[in-house]
């Protein structure tokens, strides 16, 4: 039998790590059911840069740049850091503009969809099935031969670039100088200390690399190849999540007066549509993004870049959600995002 | 050393490695699309499972409907 040595151990390790500190960061200071959330912690960077305005979301998330160095950390250590690109970098950086919109109508990404439904919140139940429809759809399209091209092996500059970026934002999280925004009060002014969230974030980006856990591959997997092992890493993390939860009395189960929330189930659903497919088409979810820009991987790192730019055009056009609900241009932008992906779909093909 | 049951055949990217599961299919070669086993590592997060008895087989298929291959490995 063919084997591959540790891997459902590392990929149990890595959901276990997942969960529980997603659950225990809130704890320790971040916002409620948001000890994790890639989309919502690069839009608080945005903000903390400048690039938006919207004053309760401006932060240096230091979990961010964890993820991303933890992960050049492990690719160095088992020599698995190559430097590559050239794989349709500006489709992909319009796809990661739209997953951040998606994201932010819904008002999570994929981690935070299972840490929301991890802490009672079951407005993340049409957002899971919105993920599902969209890599679903996604399968379907890369059977009739969607493709974004393959990447090639690139000079070493081109690899370490994002993780550059990332020391560079640490020196801002640690220095802050003036021109660096920070939230007084709302969901930017909570955060567990840099050192925590760093230290939490290194790790978790550290065993991400090691086990590949990505939170749409799973389901992607279920339907293109009916295999279980990437889903088993998110399914670890949402019962690591809820028993982590329930010990530290944040459980609350219902639709209503969730944290950070809302209730408008059709566009939570549509919001992760648009987030499940165009993560299917870039491979992986934004927090996976992070992971493959930390081995060098500068494809992903033009999608972490979009995302960041589709944040700032969130806030700055009024497209993201807040717990008030949908506003009108959400809806437009997630529609127009929909079709941009199907355009992608149909005609990206070899 | 005991013969392998098994090969793996990488791709750059997903739709290659769909295009060779019904190419090799069509050839009457049993395989599987199945994640990419970690020790390897590849662009794509996919791959080919064949039986290593195959081998010729799956090689000269994949080179006859030209689908590029990233590498095959035991």
């Amino acid at each position: 039998m063919f084997k591959r040595p540790f891997a459902p151990n590392v990929m149990v390790i890595t959901g276990l790590v997942a969960g529980v500190l997603g659950a225990l960061l809130v704890k320790a200071g971040n916002p409620p059911n948001m000890g994790i959330c890639v989309a919502c912690f690069e839009r608080d960077i945005a903000g903390a840069l400048g690039l938006h305005q919207a004053a309760v979301v401006q932060y240096i998330r230091p979990e961010i740049i964890g993820f991303l160095l933890g992960s050049t950390i492990a690719a160095l250590v088992f020599g698995e850091f190559k430097a590559r690109s050239g794989s349709s970098p500006i489709v992909r950086f319009i796809i990661g503009i739209f997953v951040m919109i998606g994201a932010l109508v819904f008002l999570g990404c994929p981690v935070r969809t299972v840490l929301r439904l991890a802490g009672g919140d079951l407005n993340a139940i049409p957002a899971l099935l919105g993920i599902a429809t969209g890599a679903f759809i996604g399968v379907q399209l890369l059977r009739r031969g969607f493709t974004l091209g393959r990447s090639y092996k690139a000079n070493s500059v081109v690899g370490w670039i994002m993780p550059g970026l990332m020391v560079g934002l640490l020196l801002l999280a640690v220095l802050k100088p003036a021109f660096v925004l920070a939230s007084e009060k709302g969901p930017g002014s909570m955060h567990a200390a840099l050192a925590v969230s760093l230290g939490a974030g290194l790790l978790i980006g550290f065993l991400a690399q090691r086990s590949r856990m990505c939170f749409v591959g799973g389901i992607r997997d279920l339907f293109l190849i009916r295999d279980p092992h990437l889903f088993s890493g998110m399914l670890v993390a949402l019962v690591a999540a809820i028993v982590t939860n329930i010990a530290i009395g944040h459980f609350k189960l219902g639709f209503e007066g969730q944290p950070v929330a809302h209730t408008d189930h059709l566009w939570n659903y549509l919001g992760m549509v648009l987030v499940g497919l165009g993560a299917t088409f870039v491979g992986g979810c934004p927090l996976r993004q992070l992971i493959l820009s930390g081995e060098g991987n500068a494809d992903a790192g033009i999608v972490v870049l979009g995302m960041v730019v589709g944040a700032a055009f969130a806030h700055n056009f009024g497209l993201a959600s807040s717990p008030k609900g949908v506003t009108p241009g959400g809806m437009v932008a997630t529609v127009v995002g929909l079709v941009v992906m199907l355009v992608i779909g149909l005609f990206m093909r070899e | 050393m005991s013969k392998p049951l098994y090969g793996i055949v990488l791709f750059h990217s997903t739709n290659w490695a769909i295009k060779a599961e019904k190419v090799l299919q069509r050839a009457g070669l049993e395989v599987k699309l199945i994640p990419v086993p970690r020790h390897l590592s590849s662009d794509c997060g996919v791959c080919i499972r064949f039986n290593w008895a195959d081998e010729e087989a799956v090689r000269r298929a994949l080179e006859e409907a030209q689908v590029e291959i990233e590498g095959i490995h035991i």
